[in-house]
């Protein structure tokens, strides 16, 4: 029995950024990292995007080969940890290995809702969360498929993108009546809609699906209450659910919505067990109840506040969510949370192609949504840090530079106090 | 060595950037501190013109993913962009600013 100091279940973005944040921050011990795919830590927002659609897959490694090289990271993949015992500090693996730990972070990630109709191995159903989904689903597409992709989501729509790049026929189904309503103003939610529709795309908004069934000869039949639709392959993109069991079957807090309770440490109710990334959740500024956040920034960031609590140093300053999504050759990025009572207001045209709004709730910018403008979003980021009210009226003049603007409110000349 | 005019100093502020054409090859200038560097004019990373980025402290960071390179050196500074980007020679002759040709590198 080997007995690793730092041991961390998962071998995924967060899992591979903590495990180098330890070496960078002087962690001496061992760290051992215990991964489920045969691969090492490899980015995935490329997966719906340019392992799907480049001529040449590119290189998707979170970590430089020198720091593999270094041989003092050690890495189990291909294993499962099937077992956290708190009491006796250990992790079982499905092999039956026993590995013993100081402390332990999980960030195990999150597995693709599934439909009971629609079963993974299903040789023209697929899922879309490891560089294995991408790859057989990039090989799909290059018959020119007709695809139906359930689910309207960021992940659904970037996927639905890249197939109609390859070729294929693509029809979205999505039961709200209206695309990403829950993240986007209408008029933004509305651009993206008729893009996808001068794409080429069919999209059933407000659809409710019967049934999904297999005909003789491959093809695919959904059943809808438009009528049949018959396709080649179905691609699921209905969410996420966190990984938590491990931490569940170990007693340690789980949220009410799902996902692993962190404190701002990023501490489980267990104080020598951490989390972070997509399995947990965790108490956001100005929210009322913990929150999950699958983005690839909280990965990063929730990876070096663990593996600064573990070193015991002063944990980075919480960053303001960030997000990014290409849709097609369009780059869509949000700053901060969406909240149903807030109000946005625009700069730009999005039928130009370059938009940005703010979302603000009594002048306090709290939602910044920008349409091909990231530099722009990144320059009224600090108005975002602050959560101060600010006077709006300049940000809608197209005179305004918005960047000598943000700097003028964080000089205090133009904040309401 | 062939230098390319490319722009003339009064068209960039500090912190600011544009994209020029140096023999057929967008590249990124940029004034910081009232110097001009030059590098190739899109991320490593992903499609993204870094003319059109964020830059601050010396970084110019991708406005697609923020990635964020070193301007002087080409230096790939965070994530998500780990390849360094190509840094081209820059003068000025009074306003004018000239780029060396990849071409002659």
């Amino acid at each position: 029995m080997t007995s690793p100091d730092v041991l961390i279940v998962g071998a995924g973005q967060a899992a591979a950024v903590a495990a180098r944040a330890l070496r960078e921050g002087g962690f001496r011990g061992g760290i051992t990292m215990v991964g489920r795919e045969r691969h090492k830590p490899y980015e995935r927002p490329p997966l719906s995007k340019a392992v799907l659609v480049a001529a040449e897959e590119p290189r998707l490694d979170v970590l430089p080969q020198e720091v593999w090289a270094l041989g003092d990271i050690d890495l189990l993949n291909g294993s499962d940890a099937v077992d956290l015992d708190v009491a006796k500090r250990q992790i079982r693996l499905a092999s039956g290995q026993v590995l013993a730990y100081d402390m332990c972070l999980l960030a195990t990630g999150g597995e693709p809702n599934a439909l009971a109709s629609a079963p993974a191995g299903h040789p023209h159903m697929h899922y879309m969360r490891t560089l294995e989904d991408a790859r057989r689903l990039r090989v799909a597409l290059h018959g020119k498929p007709q695809v139906a992709i359930l689910g309207g989501g960021f992940l659904g729509l970037e996927i639905a993108h890249a197939a109609m790049f390859m070729g294929a026929s693509v029809t979205v189904f999505e039961r709200a009546t209206s695309l990403l309503d829950r993240f986007l103003p209408p008029d933004a939610s509305m651009w993206l809609e008729s893009g996808l529709r001068e794409a080429g795309a069919r999209l059933l908004l407000g659809a409710s699906l019967g049934g999904i069934h297999s005909l003789p000869g491959g093809r695919i039949r959904l059943a809808t209450d438009t009528g049949d639709l018959d396709v080649d392959e179905v691609v699921v993109a209905i969410g996420l659910s966190p990984n938590d069991s491990l931490a569940r079957d170990a007693g340690l807090a789980i949220a009410a919505g799902g996902g692993v309770l962190v404190d701002a440490l990023c501490r489980t109710s267990d104080e020598r067990v951490f989390a972070c990334g997509d399995c947990t959740s965790q108490q956001r500024p100005g929210q009322a109840a913990p929150m999950r956040l699958e983005s690839w920034q909280n990965a990063n960031d929730q990876a070096r506040t663990a593996a600064a609590a573990m070193l015991g140093v002063p944990i980075p300053v919480p960053a303001v969510p960030w997000f990014w999504t290409d849709q097609g050759k369009h780059n869509i990025q949000m700053l901060g949370l969406p909240a149903l009572d807030l109000d946005y207001l625009r700069r730009g045209d999005p039928a130009s192609g370059k938009a940005l709004w703010i979302g603000h709730r009594g002048g306090v910018p709290l939602h910044g949504v920008a349409l091909n403008a990231g530099a722009d979003l990144r320059a009224i980021r600090p108005l975002f840090e602050k959560r101060l009210p600010v006077q709006l009226d300049d940000f809608l003049l197209d005179a305004t530079n918005l960047r000598a603007w943000a700097r003028q409110i964080q000089a205090g000349a133009a904040a309401i106090v | 060595m062939e230098w390319i005019k490319v722009a003339s100093a009064q068209e960039l502020s500090n912190d600011e950037a544009k994209t020029v054409n140096v023999a057929g090859q967008g590249v990124a200038l940029f004034r910081i501190e009232d110097e001009f560097f030059a590098t190739d004019g899109m991320c490593t990373h992903a499609t993204a013109l870094l003319s059109e980025g964020y830059v601050e402290d010396g970084c110019v960071e991708c406005p697609l993913h923020q990635g964020r390179f070193d301007i002087r050196t080409g230096k790939a500074m965070c994530a998500p962009v780990t390849v360094d980007l190509r840094t081209h020679p820059v003068k000025r002759e009074g306003d004018d600013i000239y780029v060396l040709s990849p071409r002659a590198q």
